[in-house]
């Protein structure tokens, strides 16, 4: 087909130009399976994901309705916070075990090292921890007990100001 | 081809991007979020989030801001200062450069970075799907050869092919395409959570070259933070005779109160800090509540944004610009969001700054796209047109049918099947239209045509296929066929997207104002034309039943059916509605008489109405009930 000179020049630009071309066809359809692989898996999260969401902005008001209980042990507010809690229940959203635990940043934040017997047991909790299925909405923020010196202590707390 | 991603590697937080059909996408962290913190305990090999939550109790194995030892000999002034407050060990290894010591072993920034690296890797594998081995990393304008140079291995070791080491104010003006603009000089102001960068950029032939550089490695959003701590714990003082401060739970509570009372301050004018049962004494319960507006809030961190425009001033001594002459301002970095930040470097500049894009993410954008330049991706980008504004045809009633709505992305083609709105019609006219409001007569025509010889058929029954194909130049096509006799008359149209941006503009802000009209308008019509068809099938239905319509019912559908047809065209909308109901239900009286006697039924026709001079009915589910029996109309 190639006969003469120019014709093979001219030829070869356009194959480079079609190779350009399928390149960049090929990266769109790529793109465009990637789109629609992800689109399917984020239909499936978005469900849970929105609960995790909105639940995570209300943890702070439960957190409040407990410790106003711990100090007023009214039997009315009682029954809302079982309420509260029985809803989280029916979601699935589960409390992050903490206290007595041995410390797992991958559940627990911890908020205060102190001195203590042994090391990485969480003394305290602070904030409860919930976990939805295993997709955890907020770690539970806890006081960890230290075998070291207080000396470390202190360094830490000049980096946390 | 594999993607190249881009990573802005941060002194706090780390963030990556890439390039899809052309688009730079933040990718998300395995944990779903779009930063990860540059947090590193290379003992138990955890990153990010995880490793942050530990900080506190693992103090010499959690490593963080390492990238301000990546680079630098033990000896250096930098890195001398930093130790004092680094709550890990930091010793001179290897040619005297800074490493860090963890449970007795050296680790290089570089090998603690790249667990940074690592992870970022494997998250976009995550979400891209497949293996990702390049990328391109942004470092500080004022980073020397060395540090990019441990950079790069730090990405090296995470196995990860560093195709290009950019600058981040650069990546920064990438992700706002000013390497496209007319812009010469442009000014980067990056105030993020630990350190404040600006840099004075010149864009010459497409590549822009750093002029000066300064910042403040130690002022950023964290001390912000301390600022507003320290506000509130002086309330709380005043209120309740009492000092927090000792408390680290409470203290912990304040800072978190802080930092939202902060983001939340950049969108409202002033917002409410309640921390119930913060801390008690022998009296009981303490509570904080206060309340913060945004100039209180000024007044406090004032002095902070104050402090910026000392480097401000400085680095455009040192690139010999003055501050009238900068042609962009680029914001950058989480502080950035705050309104008094943009005022005051809108002040300073005499110019509103660009803030379009997320500036905790506008780095890492800037790398993506820097690494599609790479790959050709963004060579010869595809660049896809979108319709400006609706097209589609007119139907019964003078209204507006879309085929195509307003920015569908071209090309594209769709079809629908409409029918006649007359007995015996033989001919449609496809009246094509543009423009967004529900009257055809509102809206701008393009074109129109007649398509003839339709074999003469009751209303509704024949199928005029209608198809719209708007190819990647704005050119439309539109064709009309008749399912029956195969006929097809098309119209081309070449001017559809060929509207100034000035007369889009017009038509879609016309739409939206005369939107509650427009309704009532096509509300009105539909109405009609609901009346219309049902008067039709009414004396069809009459007709057809004959004899077997009981005299009583009989006359009272033929007395309901004139009055209807009195007021129908003209007459006062709500009784068009309320007689439109009687009729429909005496109507029904005509079904249930014949099902006594025999049983055939007679579905529905509310929009076909009989309309003089062959105009088309919108009317798409009709395949599907056509031709399923014979007399069988059209169900809307």
């Amino acid at each position: 087909m190639k006969i003469n000179k120019a014709g093979t020049q001219s030829n070869v630009k356009v194959d480079k130009r079609h190779q350009e071309l399928e390149n960049q066809l090929r990266r769109t359809l790529a793109d465009y399976q990637n789109l629609e692989r992800r689109i399917e898996e984020e239909r499936k999260l978005l469900g849970k994901l929105s609960a995790a969401l909105l639940i995570e902005k209300i943890l702070p008001v439960l957190d409040n309705l407990e410790t106003a209980q711990k100090h007023l042990q009214d039997p009315g507010l009682e029954l809302v916070v079982k309420q509260f809690k029985d809803i989280l229940d029916s979601e699935g959203v589960v409390e992050i075990e903490a206290e007595g635990q041995t410390f797992d940043p991958n559940l627990h934040e911890a908020i205060e090292a102190e001195a203590g017997e042994v090391d990485n047991k969480i003394s305290r909790v602070a904030a409860k921890g919930y976990k939805i299925e295993d997709k955890v909405i907020r770690p539970a923020k806890v006081v960890v007990t230290k075998k070291e010196n207080l000396n470390e202590q202190s360094k830490s707390n000049e980096k946390d100001k | 081809m594999s993607k190249v991603i881009g990573i802005d590697l941060g002194t706090t937080n780390s963030v990556v991007a890439v390039v899809e059909a052309g688009k730079p996408k933040v990718i998300h962290s395995a944990e779903g979020r779009n930063i990860i913190p540059s947090v590193v305990d290379p003992i138990k090999h955890i990153v990010g989030d995880v490793a942050k939550r530990q900080m506190i109790v693992n103090p010499r194995t959690t490593i963080f801001s390492v990238k301000r030892l990546m680079g630098r000999k033990y000896k250096d002034p930098e890195v001398q200062r930093d130790m004092k407050w680094l709550p890990y060990e930091v010793k001179a290894g290897r040619e005297g450069m800074a490493v860090v010591n963890v449970d007795g072993k050296d680790y290089t920034p570089q090998e603690i970075s790249a667990m940074v690296l690592g992870k970022i890797k494997a998250d976009a594998e995550a979400y891209l799907g497949e293996k990702v081995e390049k990328a391109v990393i942004t470092v500080p304008a004022y980073f020397d050869d060395s540090q990019r140079q441990a950079t790069k291995q730090a990405g090296e070791i995470a196995g990860l092919t560093v195709e290009r080491i950019i600058n981040e104010p650069t990546a920064a003006a990438l992700a706002y395409g000013l390497d496209k603009s007319h812009a010469h000089t442009i000014a980067v102001y990056d105030l993020g959570g630990g350190t404040f960068d600006v840099s004075v950029l010149e864009l010459g032939d497409g590549v822009f070259e750093v002029k000066a550089t300064n910042g403040d490695t130690h002022l950023g959003g964290d001390d912000f933070d301390a600022h507003i701590v320290e506000y509130l714990v002086e309330e709380f003082k005043k209120e309740n005779n009492m000092d927090p401060s000792g408390d680290k739970q409470a203290m912990q509570r304040i800072r978190d109160a802080a930092e939202k009372a902060k983001i939340e301050l950049s969108t409202t004018a002033e917002t409410e800090i309640s921390i119930p049962y913060l801390t008690a004494d022998s009296a009981g319960p303490k509570h904080l509540q206060s309340k913060l507006t945004r100039s209180k809030l000024e007044s406090i961190v004032g002095e902070l944004v104050e402090k910026t425009f000392g480097p401000v001033k400085d680095v455009l001594k040192d690139a010999k610009v003055d501050a009238k002459a900068i042609d962009e301002i680029i914001l950058v970095g989480g502080m950035t969001r705050m309104p008094l930040v943009v005022e005051r470097v809108k002040a300073f500049f005499g110019k509103e700054p660009n803030k379009s894009l997320n500036p905790d993410e506008v780095v890492a954008i800037g790398a993506a796209v820097q690494g599609a330049v790479l790959t050709g991706e963004m060579k010869e980008m595809v660049l896809l047109d979108v319709t400006p504004l609706t097209l589609g045809i007119e139907t019964l009633g003078g209204v507006s049918t879309p085929l195509i709505t307003r920015n569908t992305t071209v090309p594209t083609s769709k079809s629908e099947t409409f029918s006649t709105a007359a007995d015996n019609q033989t001919s449609v006219e496809i009246n094509v239209l543009q423009g967004e409001r529900p009257m055809a007569a509102d809206n701008k025509s393009l074109g129109r045509f007649i398509l003839d010889g339709i074999p003469p058929a009751p209303r509704g029954i024949p199928q005029v296929e209608v198809k719209f194909d708007l190819d990647a130049n704005g050119i439309l096509n539109v064709t009309a066929k008749d399912k029956a006799s195969g006929k097809e008359q098309s119209i081309k149209i070449t001017g559809s997207t060929g509207l100034t941006d000035e007369e889009i503009k017009r038509m879609t802000k016309e739409a939206e104002e005369h939107a509650k009209e427009d309704e009532e308008k096509k509300d009105e019509i539909e109405t009609r034309n609901k009346a219309d068809s049902l008067i039709y099938q009414a004396e069809k239905a009459l007709k057809d039943g004959g004899d077997k319509v009981p005299a009583e019912v009989k006359s009272d559908v033929e007395e309901k059916i004139k009055s209807l047809k009195d007021i129908a065209p003209a007459g006062p909308i709500e009784e068009v509605k309320t007689k439109t109901d009687q009729l429909s239900s005496s109507l029904s009286k005509i079904g249930e008489s014949m099902y006594k006697q025999e049983g055939t039924s007679e579905p529905d026709n509310s929009k076909n109405a009989a309309q003089p001079d062959g105009e088309t009915k919108s009317d798409d589910k009709k395949t599907e009930s056509a031709d399923v029996e014979e007399g069988e109309v059209v169900k809307e």
